[in-house]
């Protein structure tokens, strides 16, 4: 404490005639969750920030290696709590690549999969979008972007059977399939999506309110967010069109026709606006699989790895042993390391996967988009002001429970 | 503070890096500590700009225990459409740290990012990162004892950290430790007596 006078605030760390050393956080409702920034401040003026992290650290990589193969996947859903299902597409993925049945998975689920990707891409960029909108001031938007949101979380509920982690994504395929309505559902949603889109659109794109926060605030450069890791839209917003679903197709992603919107302008605009377009280009996927869906099985046909039917257990003794020891010890997996990635909502979600060959994963480790995307805050901040920090923040869209993990 | 508590290891590959020939496309390289930076510098020279990941693994029976594995992307600079990207190259660095040498030279000068991929690294291995400007923990408490993603470290934790449960979880309300009573105990040494006695027959 090596300030004149006494501190007015528990937030002020430091205080002297010029300068003046701020907490932001914990607590505060524009950090997205439990973020703390260290400022430094001289009258408005933000001259250092250190974001402050893990306040939400719940040791899920530990949590995982704990667990079996076949459970991990629950607890890995919960890192990135808006899009688990990027997450546990990535883990599987990499699991299955482990065990060498990467092109074996049914083409029916390995669609499905996209479709529900696409979806909680769509639906976490509303969760950003309603909350920065909020940060911003514009509370209204919260509501639009929320609609579509609760009609996406309701067809992954119909799909998983939960609404938010549905652990629907399994090693081998998928936990079943879809239910009969789904596709109307889906295609009363994508009926209704260029509406509700050209809503927000009006409410933001050319509000000269939300202009004037965002734009030129938080500018990188190319160079910049390349060399401070910083992936997804806020990437592609400096005008790298870097994309893991075209870098590094998974999944099937190179049968379908989608863009890969760009800006170069870099700052908090730019994200938003690449964000938008990415909503639009995911429901063009979503429709593209909606059309495309191929009938089949939906599950890799080894009762050695995916459990078998439910419906099956009651009447064959094979199945009910099969079923017995999936449940009990779990899968084996031959020994090995991989590195998986794919493209989340927040940039490239990796998961450095190693085996030992046990029936339990001896280490998961993600590549957190979110970790890298905030960090960048620090070279971001400085010479901006305090309000427009908030700006930076929620244009970044961090998940505290991915940066934690 | 390692705990008693050692997870059974039951590992059937002391070395899972080495078990099979890859199966990602990223190329891979296993190096030493002391040829670490100037590795990456030749990595960084030949185009590999963005570092995306630096993880930790502890594989505590094998020698050298630990990996700090390092996953560097190529991305051109003025790459602005998808044909330009192409598929970068991707390349995974393995550098085994000894259990009595845990020390690392930092990277936080070729790529910013390092810096809190190191921390975590040194807050949850305890290995430490020479050079690094801001070593701390990142992710618990300052004050945090132990290195929680390694082998040796309990689950959940030293048991003096640990919440006491509470008496209705427990299986039984008889306190652990609590000699049984003398009736239970005498019916025992008959049933042993008797099982004794059978197999001596």
């Amino acid at each position: 404490m090596s300030g004149t006078f006494e501190p007015v605030a528990p937030e002020i760390i430091e205080q002297s005639d010029d300068r003046m050393v701020l907490s932001m956080g914990p607590q505060h409702p524009s950090t997205h969750g439990v973020l703390q920034v260290v400022l430094g401040i001289e009258g408005e003026t933000v001259t250092t920030a250190e974001p402050e992290i893990g306040y939400l650290h719940t040791g899920i990589e530990k949590t995982a290696e704990n667990l079996f193969w076949t459970q991990a996947g629950t607890v890995i859903e919960r890192m990135d709590y808006l899009s688990p299902l990027s997450n546990a597409l990535c883990y599987i993925l990499a699991v299955e690549k482990l065990l060498g049945i990467t092109d074996k998975i049914p083409k029916r689920a390995q669609q499905i999969r996209v479709l529900l990707c696409e979806l909680s891409r769509i639906a976490s960029h509303c969760v950003w979008l309603g909350t920065h909108g909020i940060d911003l001031g514009a509370i209204s938007i919260f509501w639009y972007s929320f609609d579509i949101r609760e009609n996406i979380l309701d067809l992954i509920e119909a799909s998983g059977g939960a609404r938010m982690h549905p652990n629907y994504i399994r090693i081998g395929g998928l936990n079943g399939d879809l239910p009969e309505g789904f596709l109307e559902k889906l295609d009363a949603l994508i009926a209704k999506f260029p509406q509700r889109m050209k809503e927000l659109r009006q409410l933001l794109q050319a509000n000269p309110i939300w202009q004037d926060r965002t734009v030129d605030v938080g500018r990188l450069t190319a160079q910049e967010a390349i060399s401070w890791g910083v992936g997804g839209a806020n990437l592609r917003a400096t005008g790298v069109a870097y994309d893991v679903r075209c870098a590094f197709p998974y999944s099937g992603y190179e049968e379908y026709d989608f863009k890969v919107p760009t800006r170069t302008e870099g700052d908090a605009y730019a994200r938003f606006i690449v964000r938008l377009e990415e909503m639009e280009e995911s429901m063009s996927i979503c429709a593209q699989v909606g059309k495309k869906l191929v009938g089949g099985p939906v599950n890799y046909d080894d009762p050695k790895l995916v459990q078998p039917p439910k419906e099956t257990i009651a009447i064959s003794m094979e199945a009910l042993i099969h079923h017995f020891k999936i449940v009990s010890e779990g899968i084996r997996v031959p020994p090995g390391d991989v590195y998986q990635s794919v493209e989340g909502p927040r940039g490239e979600l990796g998961y450095y996967v190693v085996s030992n060959g046990n029936n339990k994963p001896w280490r998961v480790r993600t590549r957190p988009a979110s970790l890298y995307n905030l960090q960048v805050l620090k070279k971001m901040a400085p010479g901006n002001f305090i309000a427009d920090l908030v700006v930076m923040i929620g244009s970044l869209d961090p998940v505290f429970g991915e940066v934690d993990r | 503070m390692p705990s008693s508590q050692v997870p059974p290891l039951g590992s059937t590959a002391i070395d899972p890096t080495s078990a099979r020939p890859p199966i990602d496309d990223a190329e891979i390289i296993r190096i030493t500590p002391d040829q670490l930076r100037a590795t990456l510098q030749d990595f960084k020279s030949q185009g590999m700009t963005m570092l995306l990941d630096i993880g930790g693994v502890d594989y505590l029976a094998r020698s050298p225990r630990f990996d700090v594995v390092y996953h560097l992307l190529a991305l051109p600079l003025g790459a602005a459409s998808i044909a330009e990207v192409g598929k970068p190259r991707r390349v995974r660095v393995l550098v085994g740290v000894e259990a009595d040498a845990t020390n690392v030279p930092t990277i936080v000068d070729l790529w910013p990012n390092a810096d809190w991929a190191e921390r975590e690294i040194y807050d949850l291995f305890g290995i430490t990162f020479e050079g690094h400007p801001d070593m701390r923990r990142i992710q618990m408490p300052d004050d945090w004892e132990g290195y929680p993603l390694r082998k040796d470290y309990a689950p959940r934790g030293p048991a003096a950290e640990r919440t006491p449960r509470p008496a209705f979880a427990n299986k039984s309300n008889v306190p652990a430790g609590t000699p049984p009573a003398a009736a239970v105990s005498e019916a025992l040494q008959r049933e042993i007596a008797q099982a004794r006695k059978g197999l001596d027959t």
